[in-house]
């Protein structure tokens, strides 16, 4: 009896600890936005003051409203949506076939093609820079947002292909089978079963590669050279130099970015994790 | 005679026209023992032309002269000259050395916030969920705003860090961090931590839900203490998802100088000046191609051998 009651007492403290532990956690990972969102919202001479506001006195909107009207903030992110979208787009006509051939099939060569499509993840992005640099001003890609969304997918598209993988290895097959006994074709049962049954992990997988391609700083840093094809990693950075350390609008811009990313990441957030995980542990 | 045997074909598929609906043809074609491989092909294509081409490339430039800021020099091969001044350059070395230290200390921290933040959420208690989404953030926001945001808060003059630790009596007046060489390195392992130990949460949490209940019910009638189970069960059960995270991790940071370069640049000096950051920017800010090359093919190779360790553990092989 007593040690039952003991037990139970530790559990109620380890508890206690988890929670305090957690909410320690949460609140060091929130606050750095909390705190970008606060100075967001403030006139620029109460950023930088001599006795720090940390709740806002004065509340304005002027650094969103000079950001999206004043700066070429509104090109950049239409950039950044363009890029993502076509990266997506070849993701998914290219990798989605691809993650079912490998979720499916046995075949020569499997394994160590599965582990070629691994390996390219882990090539340092300098090393395929300078080379994709050199080509695409060659073939005049340098500088497009065409040209920037391709080479994301050198590793965006093996990442895609694994994590596709694992959602379709857990898809059940027998649909699949009673489909082909009926006289589908192979074409027709991945078309009209497979995938819409692995919909949720295609979605979690595309949110995935979405966050990646939208966040992307250094080959959009080395590949992009004007206005035209920027994306707003590049320009939220550059800002830093081209002005005097704006905060207001830097901290407005950090927000309105991560806002997507945030909401994408809070909705597909369980099926993204599993799918994630899975990848990395098996493989 | 050519004719009538089209119509045949035709009948065969389904009507005169079924042979132009992509469905019957490559249906017909799905059945082909050769159709996975045409599958594979648009994405391998794609990987080629991306990945396997600008790699030899890169290999191939590592061996030439190629500055762009000096079109007069040529792009000559050069045999291995980039190869030997690597040897000799001390920035290089330097940049070995703050790699290591860079790695280390971040990873070393990351697993053990990882850790703890996944034991705490594995006790499932009420509100995990909105604590993981929490928790996981970090790991999912761009370096740039990552990078800008802590800059925010740890700036000399108006940094909310500085002031509450000023309040708190830690510190008798603000401090610039990324001033002096040893806080700057310190410092920006910090931001580095925090934005990626969520990814140890991650494996760590699937690692634990693999972990057979039985185990700890066996332990607790031994009476063995939540230390001990955590250090005679938890820990060698999760061996290999931490070494997989650990390998992966490292691969993670050596690869990326996203983060030194928004906040430090590299600076104070060279003291933060890591491998992946002198490579590029080599390339970007002195566009030696040649030299940022020689210094990428290096990473490189350091690089395939925690690939090589990573494929080794986890169950790619057995797959």
């Amino acid at each position: 009896m007593a040690n039952i009651a003991s037990h139970a007492r530790s559990k109620r403290i380890m508890d206690g600890l988890s929670y305090l532990l957690l909410v320690t956690l949460s609140f060091i990972c929130i606050f750095p936005i909390l705190w970008t969102f606060l100075t967001s919202l403030k006139l620029e001479e109460d950023i930088v003051t001599s006795t720090l506001q940390y709740i806002p006195r004065r509340i304005t909107f002027d650094n969103y409203v000079t950001l999206w009207q004043q700066s070429s903030y509104p090109k950049l992110v239409l950039n950044s949506l363009i890029v993502t979208t076509t990266t997506i787009g070849i993701c998914l006509l290219t990798g989605t076939i691809a993650a079912y051939a490998f979720a499916r099939f046995e075949f020569r060569g499997r394994t160590q093609l599965m582990l070629a499509y691994l390996v390219v993840r882990m090539f340092p992005a300098v090393m395929m820079i300078i080379p994709l640099f050199v080509v695409m001003r060659s073939i005049g890609l340098l500088d497009s947002t065409i040209g920037l969304a391709v080479a994301y997918t050198s590793f965006l598209l093996p990442l895609f292909v694994w994590m596709l993988k694992g959602f379709f290895d857990a898809a059940p097959k027998e649909l699949e089978s009673a489909a082909r006994i009926d006289g589908a074709t192979r074409l027709v049962a991945m078309i009209r079963i497979v995938i819409p049954i692995a919909r949720n992990g295609l979605l979690a997988t595309c949110v995935f590669v979405a966050i990646a391609a939208w966040n992307e700083f250094l080959f959009a840093l080395m590949l992009t050279t004007s206005q035209g094809s920027r994306t707003w990693p590049v320009g939220l950075h550059l800002m830093v130099g081209e002005f005097q350390l704006p905060w207001g609008m830097l901290a407005a811009g950090g927000i309105i970015s991560i806002l997507p990313v945030i909401v994408l990441f809070a909705l597909v957030q369980r099926a993204m994790v599993s799918g994630l995980t899975a990848g990395a542990v098996k493989g | 005679m050519e004719f009538s045997s089209r119509i045949d074909l035709d009948r065969r598929s389904g009507g005169r026209w079924a042979a132009l609906n992509p469905l019957t043809w490559l249906g017909e074609l799905s059945e082909t023992r050769y159709w996975m491989y045409l599958l594979l092909l648009p994405s391998a294509a794609m990987l080629v032309a991306v990945v396997l081409y600008p790699t030899l490339y890169g290999f191939d430039l590592s061996f030439r002269q190629y500055r762009l800021t000096r079109p007069d020099l040529g792009t000559g091969y050069v045999g291995l000259m980039h190869y030997k001044r690597i040897l000799t350059d001390a920035v290089f070395w330097l940049s070995l050395y703050n790699t290591m230290i860079w790695v280390t200390l971040s990873i070393v921290l990351e697993f053990l916030l990882g850790l703890l933040a996944a034991l705490a959420l594995h006790r499932n208690l009420p509100g995990t969920r909105v604590f993981a989404v929490m928790i996981l953030l970090p790991f999912f926001l761009p370096n740039v705003v990552a990078g800008h945001m802590w800059s925010l808060m740890l700036d000399s003059r108006m940094g909310v860090i500085n002031d509450v630790l000023v309040n708190i009596g830690l510190l008798d007046s603000y401090k610039a961090w990324f001033v002096s060489p040893v806080t700057a390195m310190g410092t920006a392992i910090i931001v580095e931590a925090w934005h990626s130990f969520p990814f140890f949460t991650l494996l760590i949490l699937a690692g634990l839900k693999g972990i057979p209940q039985d185990l700890y019910k066996a332990a607790q009638i031994d009476g063995a203490s939540g230390f001990s189970q955590l250090r005679l069960i938890t820990l060698p059960m999760l061996k290999t998802v931490i070494a997989a995270a650990v390998i992966l991790r490292v691969i993670g940071l050596v690869n990326s100088p996203d983060l030194l370069l928004i906040l430090t640049g590299g600076g104070p000096g060279r003291s933060t000046q890591v491998l992946s950051l002198y490579a590029f920017q080599t390339a970007y800010r002195d566009f030696n191609f040649g030299y940022g090359g020689a210094l990428a093919v290096v990473m490189f190779l350091i690089l395939m051998i925690f690939a090589w360790a990573y494929i080794r553990i986890s169950k790619v092989n057995r797959d």
